[in-house]
């Protein structure tokens, strides 16, 4: 403990004289045993990021030691990039969506980079690439999930569309698009669907008594009816539901009770992209291309459960199973969003009088 | 504060050990490096013209008034529930007492997320989401700040002040309120600005219990303009207005408080003696006890339910990755253990030198101590990651980061606890010893050393408390593969599924009983220190 | 009207019984000195009497008036302890006026009677002073015009005065020997010093 003391204030006295005297110091590769050629790469996330160890390991068998750090959620990542934007604080970054992508590369964030594993996405990935900085990963929807034990004891229909919802405003719980990002991508949803009347579509889910949760955590897990709360409809994700099958204690759980509302659905693309000014961008490019290769593309959908970009990768059952195709998926232009989003959560907080 | 310069200290400060006198030096260049450097990085690329319009926005400033009424109600509430504990725990000695000391104390050591999630299940559905929730939720986390600070004073308060005020015929309401609250000014000043403070730029529990427009904070505008919109001038400007509002309170605070030498200080607790305070003292803990555990029980219960009944199946898969995917929760109890460790060691080095230049009337010390109160989290940790990721100032690999960011955000609160122990020391033993032909160096240890040694293991306990329970800083900075117990928690919480929120709540409940023993064991270490 | 204050079969303790039944009496111009080792329950004896403590049995009576379940601030017993005990967030106007205004009369008022005690104690030229400004011997004056301000039926001396050295607390002794003496006020003094009882007594009660 006392050595650690000792190493803290050293370094401590090393960051002030090195403070005053701007020259580099040459970039310590750490070398592990046996291994000379190691290079580190550093990649920062958001908060969610989970793979298996094999991504890690495989990796190190490439030649790359690569240090993952988080950074929040998605939005505060995303802010960090940019504060640091030139001088990064990592070689890449993973888990930028479409909502935040623009502003990101257009304050000069991402350097370019365009995967060859790329070409093996679904056709609609291909080419996005937000003008060349951005490589798509992963991609997932945003829909209301409904409690469909609630609705069978009850002797209620479920409600099959976004137009229904408001004659059942009262049994859904959706969150604040300020400060949850199911939440905005939900809003996006309305906004997408109903265009300029958005607002008018919102008063009547205010005045049908819509409630509304600050964040996922508090909806899904004290106001959805399976937690034991009062509203069986709720904002979460389309891959929820299989979710609830693979996380429940009982191995012969195999069916879920509840299932997503396809038509409410509004669709969020994660990228990975090199950052400007990285020490060590081929590094970071073959980080990106591991990201696509199909081995780990088939181990994001029970980690993160998000469906990966790779065409040829084949999901695991509870997918294929109990979470149906999204056709219909709403999405945005990210321009647009970058472009009104703050007028958007200004009117919706009028609307909604919050 | 200004309590930090009690005239106590006047003849100590001109004899203090020559060596002892550049101890200050220690927390200035932390505080400097860790403290200053961060945040003047993050405001100089944050900055730019818009900041300025930001900042004479109507609506910042109404948020701030808006919260600043949320705080004062705070306030109020933490206080009316904090100091009746206090007098029980701190002026009667009975069997239990460390117990209910360290219970008291949890609350505001428990990660947000976990007592906002007690709160919503709890009261869901008979409070709507809103300003008394919020407010009650506030004071819930508080009641430690106010228990112990307070207390803390009381217990050097002479019972036999209000006796005689009793025997010259005032009624025990009027002692009360004339004679007792009086003496005990400084440290209800002194906690109520902390509670304002936190209050004031809460996020976690506005979030969640909030109505999103009369519980507004500063904070989340800070969080929203950041994560969401990118507006950073305007995140920066809520952030210099919730810097400055934190001063201010610090003045003012500063102003009220009084500067009177105590007549004499008596630490001795009265044992339970009529039936009547023993009545009273079971009543408080008892109540105390249902307030404490009320709101959380909700977690123990799911710790060990399922759908299926009860069941202890959570608690056996501590050691397995099966039922989270994201890394087994012994992993990272072992991890915000050690991380704890690490930040009691930093802590109570620091709250040790900042006690030291405290009493040799360095007071503006104390108070710049207390300036990491003010500053979030979000904030903190941005600053950090933008000044230490880099080049020469590297220190991401080093896992330094985090436990001193934990030691510089449990400072405060452990300076506020700490130095006021040492202030009660009879300066002139220290010279006793000197005349007895002692060295400075060992004549003060002689006169200090016990009680030091008491504060330096409050301050690390406190400290490692705090630690095991931060979140806003360690989101930021940990790294994926090793998150500490309260980022575990905040990421289970996140995922749908039966055993992600049960072992959420396993970890939830590991957490209560592991801050519980810690407080337990370094109370009663630091209190035979401190009482002899 | 004052008849002094009468203690039948009082037994003094927290669980145990300190000591036998006791029963005495003190009265007007009469200074009842209780001699006895430190830690025999004198103090006890004094807390007992003046409500702070609950007598395990027997009665107390000041006058025709029984004080049991009377609280301390209904009793009127003055008390003084070892330590003069000043408020110091108070003047020492406003220490001596204490009782006063916890009896419901004006600031003015009190402020008024306690400029006339200050100065009957000698000590008007001090009157701005803080509280922790003072000496010991000063403080104690303060402190016994504090209790006298109270109009107390009897006066209640807990080692007074015992931190100061000894001349000055002799002197101080003298003064409040006359003082209760000329002002009839009834007053139980304990002591461990048999000099000091001797001085005093006009009866000794030796433990």
């Amino acid at each position: 403990m006392f050595r650690f003391i000792a190493v803290v204030i050293s370094g401590a006295i090393v960051l002030s004289a090195c403070s005053s005297s701007p020259e580099s110091v040459p970039e310590s590769t750490p070398v592990s045993s046996g291994e000379p050629q190691l290079q580190t790469v550093r990649m920062i996330t958001h908060e969610s990021f989970v793979l298996s160890p094999f991504f890690v390991s495989d990796l190190r068998d490439q030649g790359i030691d690569l240090q993952i750090t988080s950074t929040g959620d998605a939005g505060t990542l995303t802010a960090s990039a940019i504060l640091a934007a030139g001088e990064p604080t990592a070689d890449l970054l993973f888990g930028i969506d479409n909502t935040l992508a623009t502003r990101a590369t257009g304050e000069g964030v991402f350097a370019s980079y365009t995967s060859p594993e790329l070409a093996n996405a679904l056709p609609k990935f291909v080419q996005d690439t937000q003008g060349g900085f951005l490589t798509p990963i992963d991609f997932g929807d945003v829909c209301i999930n409904s409690d469909d034990t609630w609705f069978e004891q009850n002797n209620v229909a479920t409600p099959t569309t976004l137009e229904q919802l408001p004659e059942v405003a009262n049994l859904l719980v959706v969150q604040d698009p300020a400060t949850s990002s199911p939440g905005l991508a939900f809003l996006l949803a309305t906004v997408a669907r109903f265009g300029d009347d958005w607002p008018a579509y919102w008063e009547s889910l205010r005045d049908g008594g819509v409630a509304v949760a600050g964040s996922w955590t508090d909806a899904y897990y004290s106001q959805f009816t399976p937690s034991g709360g009062d509203r069986p409809l709720v904002v979460s994700y389309a891959t929820s539901p299989a979710a609830e099958v693979v996380f429940s204690e009982d191995a012969s759980v195999t069916v879920p009770t509840t299932s997503v509302l396809a038509d409410s659905c509004y669709q969020q693309v994660e990228y990975a992209g090199v950052l400007a000014g990285a020490e060590n961008p081929t590094g970071a490019q073959k980080v990106i291309d591991a990201l696509l290769s199909r081995k780990v593309q088939e181990d994001i959908p029970l980690n993160m459960f998000v469906y990966p970009v790779r065409a040829d990768a084949s999901l695991p059952a509870v997918f294929t199973d109990f979470t149906p195709v999204i056709a219909t998926s709403a999405s945005l232009p990210p321009e647009q969003v970058s472009a009104q989003l703050a007028s958007l959560l200004e009117t919706w907080g009028t609307v909604m009088n919050r | 504060m200004g309590n930090g310069d009690e005239p106590l200290s006047g003849a100590i400060s001109q004899h203090l050990p020559r060596s002892l006198k550049w101890l200050w030096v220690l927390p200035a260049v932390l505080f400097l490096i860790f403290l200053v450097y961060p945040l003047v990085r993050l405001t100089t690329t944050a900055w730019s013209a818009d900041t300025l319009n930001a900042l004479t926005s109507v609506r910042l400033w109404q948020v701030a008034l808006f919260a600043g009424g949320q705080a004062l109600l705070s306030v109020v509430l933490s206080l009316v529930i904090g100091i009746p504990i206090a007098r029980v725990l701190f002026t009667y000695q009975f069997p239990g007492r460390g117990f209910m000391l360290a219970l008291v104390t949890v609350p505001f050591v428990l990660p947000t997320v976990v007592v906002a999630l007690g709160f919503r299940s709890l009261f869901g559905e008979t409070i709507p989401n809103g300003l008394l929730l919020v407010v009650l939720a506030h004071a819930y986390i508080n009641i430690a700040v106010v228990v112990r600070l307070v207390g803390t004073q009381w217990s050097t308060f002479d019972h036999r002040m209000a006796v005689t005020a009793a025997t010259l015929g005032a009624s025990p309401m009027r002692v009360f309120t004339t004679i007792t609250l009086p003496a005990l000014r400084n440290s209800i000043v002194l906690a109520a600005s902390v509670v304002f403070i936190f209050s004031f730029s809460s996020l976690g529990i506005v979030v969640v219990l909030g109505d999103g427009s009369s519980t507004r904070t500063l904070e989340q505008v800070l969080l929203r303009s950041t994560s969401v919109l990118l507006d950073f001038p305007t995140a920066l400007a809520a952030a210099i207005l919730q810097l400055s509002v934190v001063a201010l309170v610090f003045v003012i605070a500063a102003r009220i408080s009084r500067n009177e030498p105590k007549a004499k200080v008596v630490l001795a607790r009265i044992p339970l003696g009529s039936r009547k305070s023993a009545l009273l003292t079971g009543f408080t803990c008892l109540v105390a006890f249902i307030l404490v555990l009320g709101p959380i029980a909700s977690i123990f219960w799911a710790s060990i339910s399922s759908l299926e009944g009860p069941t202890l199946q959570w608690w056996g898969a501590l050691a397995s990755e099966e039922n989270t995917r994201i890394g087994s929760p012994a992993a990272a109890l072992g991890r915000s253990i050690s991380l704890a460790l690490v930040t009691a060691v930093i802590a109570a080095l620091l709250g040790g030198s900042i006690a030291i230049a405290v009493m040799s009337k360095k007071g503006i010390i104390a108070t710049i101590a207390l300036i990491p109160l003010g500053v979030s989290a979000v904030t903190l940790g941005l600053g950090i990651l933008l000044a230490f990721s880099r080049g020469p100032f590297d220190l991401r690999g080093t896992g330094v980061l985090i436990p001193i960011t934990h030691a510089l955000i449990a400072v405060p609160i452990v300076v506020a606890v700490a130095t006021p122990s040492l202030r009660n020391v009879d300066p002139r033993r220290y010279f006793v010893a000197l005349s007895l032909g002692a060295a400075p160096l060992r004549a003060w240890w002689t006169a200090f050393g016990t009680v030091f040694g008491g504060v330096m293991l409050a301050a690390g306990g406190l400290a490692a408390a705090v630690s095991l329970g931060e979140f806003g800083a360690a989101t930021l900075l940990s790294r994926t593969d090793s998150p500490t117990v309260p980022v575990q928690i905040e990421r289970l919480l996140s995922k749908p599924g039966e055993s992600a929120f049960a072992t959420a709540a396993v970890l939830s409940v590991i957490l209560v009983a592991l801050t519980m023993a810690l407080l337990l064991i370094v109370d009663r270490l630091a209190s035979k220190r401190v009482f002899t | 009207m004052n008849a002094g204050l009468r203690a039948h079969n009082l037994v003094i303790g927290y669980d145990e019984p300190l000591a036998t039944a006791l029963s005495f009496g003190v009265g007007p111009g009469e200074i009842l000195v209780v001699v006895g080792e430190s830690g025999c329950g004198k103090s006890t004896l004094l807390s007992t009497l003046a409500g702070v403590t609950a007598p395990l049995g027997g009665e107390i009576f000041l006058g025709e008036r029984n004080l049991r379940g009377v609280p301390i601030h209904q009793r009127n017993i003055g008390l003084v302890f070892q330590d003069p005990l000043l408020f110091p967030h108070l003047s020492l106007i406003d220490n001596i006026g204490y009782s006063l205004r916890a009896s419901g009369q004006s600031r003015d008022t009190a402020r008024a009677r306690a400029t006339e005690l200050l100065e009957w104690v000698g000590l008007s030229e001090i009157s701005g002073q803080k509280t922790w400004e003072l000496s010991g011997g000063q403080a104690g004056r303060v402190a016994l015009a504090r209790a006298i301000a109270a109009q107390p039926q009897v006066l209640l001396l807990d080692e007074p005065y015992s931190a100061l050295d000894s001349p000055t607390r002799l002197r101080l002794l003298a003064d409040v020997k006359d003082l209760v003496i000329r002002e009839g006020i009834p007053t139980i003094h304990v002591t461990h010093d048999h000099g000091e009882a001797q001085l005093l007594a006009t009866r000794t009660l030796t433990w």
